[in-house]
Formats: C-alpha cells, structure tokens, sequence
C-alpha cells in the first residue's frame, strides 16, 4: 500500500540513523525513521545479569527478538549453523530505538588522523584490502565536535599526545572520584613513561541537556541507564526531532527491501509493520542505516532487474571487508582489593600503543575495563586454575576484588573474504533471506592484538599486579558490536560502494550512514565516529537534494 | 452447529470442563522438579556440586543451581532438554560401568574423577553445557532460580545493591543546561 | 431464543468455574497452594517464616472474593500453565501490594496507623505530578527506585508526558491515590524467621527494646526480590577525608537505600543525613520513628531537657525547632553556634562535672 512521498525515509534508529534524521528535519525535510525494534526502555532488561545486551544468555532485550531473526554463521571449520540472536556468533548489536547505544558502554572516541589513512601510512599486507578513506580526519573534525556538544560527552583527553587537533575541550569533566582502578593504572602508566588519560564517554558526569549525572551504580554496559544518563541517539538527537513534528518514527517496521524505478533512482521502501502488512513508503532520499551487517543485506535483498545483484554491487563489494574490534588484554591479580564496587568503571586510557609499534600496522587504545557482575568473571580465569571444582572456587573468592583488566580494540586489517551474504535457505520471520556471515581474520591482525595483549600485561605488572594471564583472540570472523566496512566508502566505484559523501555509486538517492562505510575501524570503539560522519552526511544530504526537493 | 449445541449434554460438559480447568493445579506433582526427574535432578546435583563444591560457602547445590537449570528448562533451555537427557544418562552409565552405581552415590572424589574424564570424553560438548549454567546458576541473578539468598555474591564480598544517591539539579540552573539545539 | 439460553448457561458455568476452581485449589491449604511448581518457592518460604501461622487467604484473598483481579489472574495463571508457559516464579502484581496493605492493617493497626500518619505514606500523584518538581527536574526510570518501586513498569508507562513543560497525567488514573512506600516496601512477609511474640519471649528479650525483626527486607524494584536488611550494605560515609563514625545498627541499612550519598561517599551528599557533629554515631533510629518517621520527643531519649549551656535542647537553633534553621540538625556541630570555641566557663563548669 503506498503512503504520501516524504523527502527521506532512512532505514535503522541506531547510533547514525536518527541524527541523519535529525539534520535533515532541521533543513526543513519531512522524514520518515524506520525501526525494525521497539522503544525500548530500562524497564524492559532491570538489573538482569543474565538477560541483557553483554551476557544475553537467557535473550537479548534490546533486540532483536529472539525468535524468528536468525543468521547463519560458517565457522573457521566450514561448519554451517544457524544461530539465534542470543546465541555466541550472532555477532548482535541491537535492534531498537537507539540501537547500540540504548546500552553501550558509551566510549566516545575520535580516530586519530593516522587511522583515516593506513594503506598510506603503513603499505597494505598480503591477503588484506586495506586502503585509506577518502576523508580525512580534518573533514570530521568540526562533526566529531558537534557530536561531542549536541549528545554530550565527559572525560579529558588533553593529556593524550597522540589525539588529532581539536579545536574545542570536551563538554563535561570526567566523572569524580575516578575510582580505585584509575589511581593504581594511572601512576604505573606515567611510571613507565605512558600518557594516561580520562577515557571519553557520552556519559553525563555533571548534569546535562536537562538530564542528570551518571550515579556509579554496576549495572552500566549492557543495560539502559536508570538515571538517563548514558547519552544515546534515543534521548538526545531523536527527541529533539520528534518535537518538531516534521519526523515520524515507526517502529516494530522491518523493512523488506529499498525500492528502485525504471531509471535506477530509488522510489523509496516497502516494509513490514507490526502486523506484518507491507507498506510502501515512496522517498525522494532512502538513508540506510541499519548496522553493517543488517545495511548489507538490506542492500542484497534489493536486487532489480537493473541491480540483479543488489544495489551498489555491480562489483561485488557490498557485504565485503567484514571487521570489528579484535579484544586483546591482560588481568591482572593484585593483593589489596581493588573492587571498588563505583561504576562504570573504564576510565583511564593510553592511546601510546595506537600506532608506531615496531613492524605492526597500527595498533588499538588500552583502557581498563567496565565494572564487572560476578557472572562476567566466570572466564577470568590464568590457565593453570581449573575450569571447575574446589580450586575454582578458591580462585574465584580469592581473585574477585582482586582483579584489573586491560583491554583494548586491535585495529584490523580488513578481509575481503570476511563478508556478508544472503542465506540461499534460511529466511527470517518475514521470510526475508537472513545474513550469512563468513571469513577469517587477517594474521597480521593477531599479531598485532596479540602484542596489544603483552602492553597490558606490562601495563598490570608495573602497576603491581602479582600475577598477571594474557586474553588472545582466536581467528574467527569478526564483527560483533563493532561490526563495520561492508559498504566501503571509496572514491572508486570498482573497489567501494559508496562515495566520499556516503551516497550509493550507482543510484543518486541512495545512503549508507553507519559503520558500513568506514573503510578501516580505528583502534578505538567506533560510535563517535558514526555519529560524526552522520552529522556530516546528514548535511551533504541536505545540500545535495535541496533543490529536488521541490 | 445448530445440531452441536443441542445434541451437547449439559452436565457432561460442565463436568468436563471444570476437570479441565482444575486439573492443572490438583495433581500434586511427584517430583519437585519441572522437566527433570527425581532421579535426573539427583545425579544433576551430585555433578553441578563437583563443579561448584560446598565449603565455608554454598556450593551448587545448596545455591539452587539445578533448580535454576530445571526452571530454565521450561523456558530458554527448552532446546536443550533432550541433552541433559542423555548427558544425565551417559553420566549414571559410566558410573555404571566403572563403579557399580548410579554416579550420585559415588563419594565425592569418585564423582570428581569420573566428571573429569567425562569432561574429556565424547561427552565434552555436553560436559561444557552443565558447567555453563551451573556457572550461570551459581553467579547469576536470585531472580532466575539460582544463587539462593545471593550465597555467590556473598561469597565474593558484593552487596546485592549498593548504596547510591543522586545528585539534586534543578533543570533551572543555567550550569544544567547542554548545547543540543 | 434457546440457544441463547443456552449459551448464556455455558458462560456463566465457565464464569463461575474459575472461582470454583481456585476453591478447589485451596482446599487443602496451605500445602496444596504449592501444588503448582511456581508457587513451591513462595509457599516453602512462607512455611519458614515468622507469618507461618497466618493462612494464605488472610493475605491473598480466596476463592470466595468479589475482587475481580484476583479471579482473572488464578485464571490467567491455568491458561498459561496449560500453555506450558510457567513463569519462573510467581510474584504479586503491584495491585495485589495494595491489597496487602489493608490486610496488614488487620493484625498490624497500630503499626499501620503510624505509617498512614507519617510520610512514608505518601500516594504516587503528590510525588509524580508536582507541577515544580516536573517543570524543574528530569523524571526517569530511577526515580521509582525509592519513590513507587512496587509500580510494575518503568517512568514511561507511568507519567505522561515525560517532559518539563506539562501538563502531566498518570496513564493509569487509578495510580493517583495508590501508596508509593506500602508496607511491602521494608517488610518481606515471607522472609525467614520465627513468629515475633514467641521469639521476643523465648529470647528474653524486653518488649521494649527494638528488635531487628525478621522481616526487614528492601523490594529491590530492579532485581525483583525483596533482600534482606541483613545483606544490605551499612555504607561508610567520609567527610572529607575523615570516616565517619556510624551506629552498627543494621536496620539503618534499609534507609540507606534510599537516602544515601552520592558514589562519593561524602555525608550530606546525595539525600545522606548520616549524622556528624554532636549526634554523630547515632542510628536513624535513635530518634526517628520506624513507622512514622517522626522524631516528636525524641530529644528526652538523651538529653536532659536542658542543655549543658542552660538552654533548652528542643528549642535550639536547628532544624528540630524549626525546619528553615540553618542547622541541620543531622550535622549541627558545637562550632556551629560556638564558632570561637566552647566558652571558657562553660567548659571549666564541664571539667568540674567530671
């Protein structure tokens, strides 16, 4: 059934889709937001440390829902499976308003200038794509501000060297007191001649935008924020554009696919509802921004006469260079008590170790980690204690307060080969074909995570640590949380699929803004970024199809 | 449907379908369990208590772990109560076949050594099942049948909530007010 | 015609069937309510704690009730059971918490009165639709931890609009005069413990000194539990630097959960009023009623009714005489009202005392 034209309908309320939204509603634009979840709420996870976004052993609750959207994963071995959402491999970030960032942990990174252009800087290793951006990092610069203004951020980063120019400090102080973790990580850090820093977070440390400040309890990544203090595009971009009347939001909609007309120009969407009715939603403009995994395969299952293999694939790129984060670190057991039971937790950083590792390609921040629950130590475990039994059980009193860990995301070295691709059996609930997720690491990536892991462990010992164990990644397909560059953004269209300015190569009025498009990931938890070039896309977008308008 | 309802005998139905509601609820169930039997929940126990032994603190058993197994069984783990079936059963064999009796009567040690070589046998992947959710039992939220009274947090020195204020602002205070426009 | 009549019969067979079929259930109570494997962890609780003695349908209503939730939700409950979709555990719904209430009173009036004259008894509209506090302050999901934890959603199902400019209304209107602080609050009816009368006496414990009793428990809205009073947390307050000196008295515990200090720890932090100065080391206790929250005469617990300087403590510069004294009576100090130290006089009359 067709519904009035708007200008734009974009595709995914996550971290990029609403402030597209948002941008475009304040050039005047009538949108259209499309969201397969629901608006989800605190109420709707509590203080379940067993059913929320980081251990969703018992379901995911913020999406999506656990029956009915599966994805088939093939494992290093070849093994197919078909997996649920809550289900390890799922490689799950969420599906509701907001998205990730309902229940993230909140870092608010900036790439460093290095990260937008690594081919050049460091040559491309065999067996990987990688390339630079066609953007720099002066080109999101003013955006990552705005970003860091208009949702708020805390922290300090001015004792960070190694930052790219910023013109403007953060908006709020980091949160006080820092917490037990940061004074002992802190002066080891300056001890062996590293620059720790205040870890930015969209996380309200003082109150902000009428909401209040973050109150330290445990129950942070992975959960919505009791106290709204966790800044994501639910509370922030997206009430804002509501309130002017010119956006409409849709949720529970999962859209089918993006609709092209006989000159190849997108006419807009068709999707399903709640009900399960299809829906045609005629658009001047159609903003994809569905996560890398799910923009992927939206743009696969759009496939036409004129795009028989999906749209912005005449070459095969589209669900290509897969990659996330790949987690290395180290713990370390102390012997006082360092459990200071004050949220969230991560607060000191280097970024020492981002680049200029000797024979590496770059290399990731190291922060401590988020405040545990008892059930997310059960892995942290050196590997002579047993996996079960009296002496566990000693190890997991005895180390429980005891305990630091540093981690960090390892930038990789995108695949070619790690990719999406539409299931040829499995269908969803919609009987749309479901993500097929496949492809290793590159090696040279593990290398380099697997010496990320060795500063941690360097960074725990002279902190004091008595004894400290190593966390090593295995090779499987990456993606997770951080899931990007499936839809490159490239200046080439034989070797990307969108252009500098995030705009499809083959059809006019079609967008990707989300992770998809960035080419490499950074050493660093990506959202900001995402946010900053949905600020900048959002305004191309804006000056792009003004006139079209009409 | 005209014939149906007249042909319907009255008492007979209302009979019936006061049976069919009361049913439920009247047959005092003969185990305590949901999905698990006496004797599955018996050697369950004996195994998850291997796993997590009882000493100063609650073990598995006393922490409620089989009962949070047996609740979730019904629900989340509905897909793998054919496994504990067979888990449970390819354990009492091997005890069986090694020892002369169902696992659960074997000392704790015997149990503890027969566990570790299940653990290494065929029976791995089910081996890993149990220990997850015994760990998920003993670690996890009261809410879900396991941690009884919070005897893991308690264990670990964790309050079940912590003491926490909030700051007073008043969205009045100019200081309060952001940058989004 | 007839088959109206018909079918007019069949549904009010089934009508009264649900009735019928909770009697049926609580026939042979109390042991049989745990016939349904939900209800065994309730029912086995209940038969250790200090309300054994109190049959189910004294607190829950029974088969014979004109409360039509009650009926719906045993109804709800066979068709989900049949349906094998058995909850994990069964819990009152926040209807059923107000319910309770008046049935507490029935054994508890004293208790209860004190409670209905004190400000815990304070109802959801005063606390969710005060037009300052809406227009001035961001409500949120936390705001129900302390102020209507047994409200069975979060702040969006709760208040309509969620923003500062109003005007605002409970979706549900019947939540207006419900209590945001019942009983259930700090009391888990079913938590373990002996019968008070027979424990006070068995202990010899005078009827007069306070007891910790064993139902003292705070409903964690965020966990769904009610958690003892003896595994909350006794924060350690700092002013400053310094540790302040706290009452041991574990029932504090359960006040801190909601006038507690910020993650900081500082006293006077947050909604802390751990007291510093010259009540320091006192419990909430000492002059708050447990109930009531009033301290009306508290003062004569310890003090003779005139002071070391000859004044009367009750009427003293502080927040006890008047509410917009600049003395908080949580934190006076001597130095307060003595800011160049204690007189000489006073202090050398101190020393001859002792």
């Amino acid at each position: 059934m067709p519904l009035p034209m708007v200008d734009a309908v974009v595709i995914g309320a996550g971290a990029g889709g609403p402030i597209v939204a948002h941008e475009l509603v304040r050039a005047g634009w009538r949108v259209v937001l499309l969201e397969r979840g629901k608006w989800n709420t605190p109420w709707d996870c509590l203080k379940d440390d067993l059913r929320n976004q980081r251990n969703p052993n018992l379901g995911n609750p913020f999406g999506p829902e656990d029956e009915g959207n599966p994805r088939v994963i093939v494992g290093m071995d070849g093994k197919v499976s078909v997996v649920a959402p809550y289900e390890g491999g799922y490689n799950n970030n969420a599906a509701c308003v907001g998205g990730g960032t309902l229940s993230y942990g909140a870092m608010a990174w900036r790439f460093q200038p290095t990260d937008f252009r690594m081919a050049s800087k460091y040559g491309v290793p065999e067996g990987s794509t990688l390339a630079d951006w066609p953007i720099s990092y002066d080109d999101l610069e003013p955006y990552y501000e705005k970003a860091e203004w208009e949702l708020g951020v805390s922290g300090d980063v001015s004792n960070d060297p190694f930052k790219g120019p910023r013109k403007k400090a953060l908006p709020m102080p980091p949160v006080s007191p820092q917490g037990r973790e940061f004074e002992i990580l802190d002066k080891a850090a300056r001890k062996l001649g590293l620059h720790p820093f205040h870890i930015p977070m969209l996380r309200n440390s003082v109150p902000y935008n009428g909401r209040p400040a973050c109150m330290r309890c445990r129950w942070c990544v992975g959960f919505a924020c009791e106290v709204d203090a966790k800044n994501g595009t639910q509370n922030t971009v997206l009430p804002v554009a509501l309130k002017t009347g010119l956006l409409e939001l849709r949720t529970e909609c999962m859209t089918r696919e993006i609709m092209v007309d006989e000159h190849g120009r997108a006419s807009g969407v068709r999707y399903f509802d709640r009900e399960g009715h299809t829906w045609e939603q005629p658009a001047r403009v159609v903003i994809v921004s569905g996560g890398a995994i799910e923009s992927a395969r939206l743009l696969l299952n759009s496939a036409t006469k004129t795009f028989p293999n999906g749209l912005g694939n005449r070459y095969d790129w589209v669900g290509r260079n897969l990659q996330g984060h790949t987690y290395t670190g180290a713990w370390g057991l102390f012997d006082e008590i360092v459990y200071d039971d004050i949220g969230p937790g991560a607060t000191v950083a280097i970024s020492d170790f981002n680049h200029g590792n000797p024979g590496m390609r770059g290399g990731g921040a190291l922060c401590n980690e988020f405040i545990r629950l008892p059930y997310q130590f059960v892995g942290a475990r050196p590997p002579e204690v047993p996996r079960w039994g009296q002496a566990y059980k000693d190890w997991v009193r005895q180390a429980y307060r005891r305990t630091i860990s540093v981690m960090g995301p390892t930038q990789e070295m995108p695949v070619f080969d790690s990719r999406i691709q539409l299931d040829p059996q499995v269908r969803d609930k919609y009987g749309i074909p479901v993500a097929r997720i496949s492809g290793p690491k590159h090696p040279h990536t593990l290398e380099i995570s697997n010496l990320q892991a060795k500063h941690a462990e360097d960074w725990l010992k002279a902190a004091g640590a008595t004894k400290t164990w190593l966390k090593l990644s295995g090779q499987g397909t990456s993606g997770g949380q951080h899931q990007a560059g499936t839809c490159r953004m490239g200046n080439d269209a034989q070797t990307s699929v969108v252009d500098a300015n995030c705009r499809v190569h083959d059809l006019e009025n079609v967008y990707v803004v989300d992770a998809s498009v960035n080419v490499t990931n950074g050493g660093f938890n990506p959202v900001l970024t995402i946010m900053a070039n949905a600020y900048r896309v959002g305004e191309k977008i804006a000056q792009a199809h003004a006139r079209a308008r009409g | 449907m005209l014939t149906g309802v007249k042909s319907l005998n009255r008492r007979n139905f209302l009979v019936t379908a006061a049976a069919a509601g009361t049913a439920a609820c009247t047959g005092r169930p003969e185990t305590p369990w949901r999905t698990l039997t006496a004797d599955e929940a018996t050697t369950l126990e004996a195994w998850c208590e291997c796993l997590i032994p009882e000493d100063s603190d609650p073990g598995a058993k006393r922490a409620g772990v089989v009962r949070y197994i047996d609740i979730q069984l019904t629900r989340k783990f509905k897909r793998h109560r054919k496994a504990y079936s067979q888990a449970i059963n390819a354990l009492d064999k091997l005890a069986y076949a090694q020892n002369r009796g169902p696992f659960a009567a074997l000392s704790f040690d015997e149990r503890s050594l027969l566990l570790a070589s299940f653990e290494k046998s065929e029976n791995s992947k089910a081996f890993n099942m149990v220990l997850d959710h015994t760990l998920q039992g003993y670690f996890g939220s009261p809410r879900h049948g396991g941690n009884k009274d919070y005897a893991s947090w308690r264990m670990l020195g964790v309050p079940p909530i912590p003491v926490r204020g909030r700051l007073q602002y008043s969205l009045l205070d100019p200081e309060s007010n952001g940058g989004i426009s | 015609m007839k088959i109206a009549v018909i079918l007019g019969l069949i549904l009010f067979a089934a009508f009264l069937m649900v009735p019928a079929a909770s009697f049926v259930y609580e026939s042979g109570a109390p042991g049989a309510c745990a016939r349904c494997h939900e209800m065994a962890v309730p029912v086995d609780q209940w038969a250790g704690s200090a309300h054994r003695g109190v049959t189910c349908a004294k607190c829950h209503g029974d088969a014979l009730t004109t409360d039509a939730q009650f009926h719906m939700t045993n109804a709800r409950r066979v068709v989900e059971h049949n349906f094998g979709q058995v909850a994990e555990r069964a819990q009152l719904r926040p209807g059923d918490v107000f319910a309770i209430l008046q049935r507490c009173q029935n054994c508890h009036p004293q208790e209860y009165a004190s409670w209905a004259a004190g400000p815990h008894s304070v109802k959801y509209e005063p606390l969710f639709l005060d037009k300052k506090h809406n227009s001035e302050r961001h409500l949120m999901d936390d705001c129900l931890r302390c102020h209507g934890m047994h409200y069975a959603g979060g702040i969006r199902d709760l208040v309509t609009p969620l923003n500062n400019q109003g005007p605002w209304s409970f979706r549900d209107a019947s939540m207006a005069d419900k209590p945001a602080i019942p009983c259930l609050t700090c009391h888990a009816i079913h938590a373990h413990g002996n019968p008070l009368k027979g424990h006070v006496r068995k202990a010899g414990i005078s009827r007069k000194e306070d007891v910790m009793t064993p139902s003292l428990a705070f409903w964690d809205r965020r966990a769904r539990e009610s958690v003892s009073v003896a595994l909350l947390p006794l924060p350690a307050v700092h002013e400053g630097e310094r540790p302040v000196k706290m009452s041991p008295d574990q029932r504090q515990a359960l006040c801190y959960q909601c006038h507690a200090p910020l993650g900081n720890t500082q006293v006077r932090s947050g909604d802390d009023r751990t007291p510093v100065g010259v009540h320091e080391g006192l419990s909430c206790f000492a002059c708050h009623d447990k109930h009531k929250q009033s301290t009306r005469a508290s003062c004569a617990n310890c003090h003779p009714k005139m002071s070391n300087c000859e004044r009367d403590v009750e009427t003293m510069d502080t927040t006890f005489f008047n509410k917009n004294s600049g003395h908080n009576v949580h934190f006076v100090k001597c130095a307060d009202c003595h800011p160049k130290g204690i007189p000489a006089k006073k202090a050398k009359l101190e020393r001859a005392r002792q």
